[in-house]
């Protein structure tokens, strides 16, 4: 299938223009596969994605760089309960979830 | 969904920031895109699964904003493109991705194809997806 979503990175740009991901500790609720995850990530000091389906979860933990083991991790859950203690975020994202 | 934004917000630092990233519901634009040119060839149809989705999510960020948990610093509309290179390729997407809450109205696809076999060879099929980004600070109240 030739889908192609947001080659231009508009959603991209307009993320790091809201916000400034170094050195900071980001949840992402509804990370999916992971999509919008590879966009920040890498700048984050941690990183923590939420999303109830279990498809999507297995499939961003696969495309996972290497070079972001144990920077990133991705959970298979809603954000009902979220288990972190509180205060642990500098920033959380709602990603097409909300 | 506002107890979900409890338990987020209660997960974030007193000087944390939440980021609401998300499509809004505007009878999205189906175009014809080349490097000719842009022609649009209808809008979908909203559903209103889709509409009352929408709803729910402002009326959860205006219930943690009256509640002061938080406080809203900047917001912004951009656009998000999907790109098929046919129009099959796009109806195909839609009736698994987007069923129950986006509609192709035949009369739009029909057009859709109308417009791309007499576009460019280099002609892409793209719907403009309406995008809010919205930054709240944590209250510290």
């Amino acid at each position: 299938m030739s889908l192609q979503r947001d080659p231009e990175g508009f959603e991209k740009k307009i993320l790091h223009k809201f916000a400034d991901f170094a050195g900071k500790r980001i949840l992402e609720i509804g990370c999916g596969e992971g999509r919008l995850t590879w966009k920040y990530a890498n700048a984050s000091s941690l990183t923590v994605g939420f999303d109830p389906d279990q498809d999507a979860v297995r499939v961003a933990r696969a495309d996972s760089p290497s070079a972001l083991h144990g920077r990133v991790h991705f959970v298979q859950a809603g954000a009902s309960h979220i288990p972190f203690s509180k205060e642990t975020f500098d920033i959380a994202i709602l990603a097409w979830s909300l | 969904m506002v107890h979900a934004l409890e338990e987020i917000l209660r997960t974030l630092k007193p000087d944390g920031i939440l980021i609401d990233l998300r499509p809004v519901e505007s009878n999205w634009p189906v175009e014809v895109s080349s490097s000719a040119g842009v022609q649009e060839s209808g809008r979908l149809t909203d559903l209103p699964a889709a509409l009352a989705d929408d709803e729910a999510a402002f009326y959860a960020m205006r219930e943690a904003e009256s509640r002061s948990w938080v406080v809203k610093k900047k917001e912004e509309e951009f656009v998000f493109y999907y790109y098929w290179d046919t129009p099959s390729e796009m109806k195909e997407f839609m009736e698994v991705e987007w069923d129950g809450f986006e509609k192709l109205e035949e009369d739009v696809y029909q057009k859709t194809k109308s417009l791309w076999v007499s576009a460019n060879a280099d002609a892409r099929i793209r719907v403009r997806v309406k995008m809010l980004i919205t930054k709240w600070d944590k209250s510290r109240v």
